[in-house]
């Protein structure tokens, strides 16, 4: 709660406040007579130095008009500026969240500097005054909103000032506190990297590689001792004369990663294109699941190198079988995974669809679809994950290039280092891949993202 | 005053309907449905009649797992019967021949746990009814739903999901959704069952204040006496499985009525009056061990 140490009045004339609520840039358009109004309703007071006026997240009901003294204003998580701490000094407007939309909490943490005299004035009646006049009102809002961008870069949503009195009921748009797509994808990036959380994943990283570093090139730690070392693997990697043939200066490194990249788009492809359908047709017709469940079921459980003699002898080029097992692998996962995601929907919203008039392909589209969405992005994630998986698996059996190609070829031909840049390279596409498909989930899914983030996750 | 009554409304309550003429009555007549789920049939609902004017508040109250739940998924058409028959304003919608209705927006239902699209903003549930059926463009549901929503004090959300606002709100956008589609009847499946008390009688009156405005039939599944006496013309006390009306009330407060009268002489007499009725039915459905359906 804001903490105002000594509430001892202090008196400045009518014409005092006037004045000074003249000279504070979002009042400046307004006449006399309402700054009078304005001056009547602000309540004076005097803030000990040290004393802090509010904390990040109390209440946000007022404003405050400094007429004396300095302030320390510390904008707090979420709310980004060029400047996150600033010094506010006489003329100058603090907490101006207490005029935000949808936003009643304190996005900053004022601190007084020295001895301060204030001028409060609360929002609600701030607006109430403003009402009167909604033509300068507008004109007032709209000098706090850019004062607001300006000064913090606050995402835009934030920025949103409570509807201008008088507007509102000629059914102009409303608006909301809404981020869409790409900006809120900025804003929870900006969040992320002002939490602990990119650093821990650093010092991660860093604890991985030491030991690594340390057990196989520091004090050759028993059989560690075989293992190429993270050096001697780095500077493999990045050797533009590399002495095993293979870094990133040679174009026959990027051969191999867009070939396995090739193939796993195009196995992903048909394997979602494929694996989506019938995984909704499953969840959603109780017939197509009794003719097709059983033999899907049976299939599932055989291992993809079991398939591959069979897929060398179905498909007699080089491409076919690779791709056909990494395509099967990942068939399973999304399939599967579509059909309990069909089956998590409770049974009130297609129940809740029919009432409102839907049939029933409408019902499939509007509520079938949208409510597996969550399962299937989880089982496509698992479906590049295995996909990866099958596609090195078919490399090393077959195939003249790609990155299991890269390091079965490395082990045969004892170029260790080799084994192990290819085996980084294929961690690191991995891990895009799936996080792109978590992007491309989180877009087409904004009602999910929102829920969580309320949720705190 | 709580006497058995066949038909329509009270003289009483009749004076408080709308001009325009009401449409919505509901024809009960000797619902029987029958489970089998284990070979041993579970009578679930027996002969069960009732009959519900236009424009009524009929509260059903009874104890957990009585059947009532199965009334009113007979009546949506999201289940069969297994006899009898249920009429709506003279047109069967399910009875010999013809075991289940088919669910329409005529008949649209506020589910306990409430039933909005997680997927689809608040605006796009609500309108979502009259661009299925293809009454409206999306732009005119669009704007009547803006329009119903302003009047149910709901302006500002509709932009939200359902996730990001509270569960009173919630209900109240799902009724809303319901009565985009003029329906002749709304089911009420303890729709606020979930609710803590003071949002509780908050939606009370935003019900009533939406019921005012637009005079449906209200066919409303509770456990709540209090709520039932408060918002009913009519309370009907089931008996526990299978589920029959057991004792009527018309509940003779006039509309339209505010929290004041939860404090009223009659509301307490009212209370006493069926409190016992209710209570001992709990009692036999405890006993019987008898689990929720």
């Amino acid at each position: 709660m804001s903490s105002v140490d000594e509430t001892l009045a202090f008196d400045p004339s009518r014409e005092q406040r006037i004045k000074l609520l003249k000279g504070a840039m979002p009042f400046e358009p307004l006449s006399d007579e309402l700054l009078g109004k304005i001056a009547d309703i602000a309540t004076t007071e005097r803030v000990a130095k040290g004393a802090v006026i509010y904390q990040v997240g109390d209440p946000a009901k007022d404003l405050f008009v400094i007429a004396n003294g300095q302030v320390e204003h510390a904008l707090g998580p979420g709310a980004e500026a060029t400047v996150l701490v600033k010094v506010v000094g006489r003329g100058d407007v603090i907490g101006w969240a207490a005029l935000l939309k949808d936003r009643s909490r304190r996005l900053a943490k004022t601190t007084a500097l020295v001895d301060c005299q204030l001028l409060r004035i609360s929002g609600d009646q701030l607006m109430d005054v403003l009402s009167e006049d909604p033509e300068v009102a507008q004109d007032v809002l709209s000098r706090w909103a850019k004062m607001i961008i300006e000064d913090f870069t606050v995402p835009r949503w934030l920025a949103q000032v409570k509807d201008a009195p008088g507007r509102g009921e000629d059914g102009g748009p409303q608006t909301t506190s809404h981020l869409s797509g790409a900006a809120l994808f900025w804003y929870r990036f900006s969040k992320w990297l002002t939490s602990p959380r990119p650093y821990l994943m650093l010092i991660g990283f860093a604890a991985f590689f030491g030991s690594w570093f340390v057990l196989s090139e520091v004090i050759h730690f028993w059989r560690f001792d075989n293992l190429p070392g993270p050096r001697e693997v780095l500077i493999e990697w990045f050797n533009p004369d590399p002495i095993y043939g293979l870094s990133i200066y040679t174009p026959e490194y990027y051969d191999h990663i867009w070939w396995s990249i090739r193939r796993i788009l195009i196995a992903f492809a048909i394997a979602t294109g494929l694996g989506v359908p019938v995984g909704l047709f499953l969840g959603w017709s109780k017939k197509f699941r009794e003719y097709v469940f059983p033999i899907f079921e049976t299939l599932r459980p055989i291992p993809v190198l079991a398939w591959v003699p069979l897929a060398i002898i179905m498909f007699l080029s080089v491409e076919g079988p690779v791709i056909f097992l990494a395509t099967l692998a990942s068939f399973y996962a999304t399939a599967l995974n579509t059909m309990l995601g069909v089956e998590s929907i409770e049974e009130s919203y297609p129940r809740a669809a029919a009432c409102l008039g839907a049939s029933k392909w409408q019902i499939f589209r509007h509520v079938v679809i949208p409510g597996a969405l969550p399962y299937v992005f989880t089982g496509l994630q698992i479906s590049v994950g295995v996909a990866w998986f099958s596609l090195v698996a078919a490399e090393m059996v077959s195939g003249q290039y790609g990155l299991g190609y890269v390091i079965n070829n490395s082990y045969t031909n004892v170029r260790y280092p080799t084994i192990v840049i290819g085996m980084i390279t294929l961690g690191v596409v991995g891990y895009i891949s799936s996080a792109l498909i978590r992007m491309l989930g989180d877009y087409m899914m904004q009602w999910r993202v929102r829920e969580l983030a309320l949720g705190g996750q | 005053m709580n006497a058995v009554r066949s038909e329509g409304i009270t003289p009483m309550n009749r004076q408080q309907q709308p001009a325009k003429e009401a449409k919505g009555a509901i024809k009960i007549e000797k619902v029987e449905k029958v489970y089998d789920p284990t070979g041993a049939a579970v009578q679930a609902v027996d002969r069960c009649s009732l009959d519900i004017g236009a424009g009524e508040i009929c509260m059903i109250v009874g104890p957990s797992g009585c059947g009532k739940t199965t009334l009113l998924n007979a009546i949506a058409g999201f289940h069969s019967i297994t006899d009898g028959a249920i009429y709506l304003d003279g047109d069967m919608l399910c009875g010999p021949g013809k075991p289940q209705a088919e669910p329409g927006p005529d008949r649209v239902v506020v589910f306990q746990n409430g039933a909005l699209f997680p997927w689809k903003t608040n605006l796009e549930n609500v309108a979502f009814g009259p661009i299925m059926q293809g009454t409206m463009s999306k732009a005119e549901a669009n704007e009547k739903a803006r329009d119903l929503m302003a009047t149910a004090g709901l302006s500002g959300t509709e932009n939200n999901y359902p996730g990001e606002i509270s569960s009173g709100v919630r209900r109240r956008v799902e009724i809303v959704r319901a009565l985009m589609n003029d329906p002749k009847v709304l089911l009420l499946d303890e729709p606020f069952r979930a609710l803590d008390s003071l949002t509780k009688s908050v939606m009370h009156e935003a019900l009533l204040d939406i019921y005012y405005k637009n005079k449906v039939t209200i066919f409303f599944i509770t456990h709540d006496l209090e709520e039932a006496i408060f918002l009913g013309h009519r309370v009907v006390i089931m008996t526990t499985r299978p589920c029959k009306p057991k004792k009527m009330l018309e509940v003779d407060i006039p509309h339209p009525r505010d929290y004041s009268v939860l404090t009223s002489q009659r509301f307490r007499e009212l209370m006493e009056e069926t409190v016992e009725a209710v209570h001992e039915e709990a009692v036999k459905a405890f006993e019987a061990g008898e689990k929720e359906m």
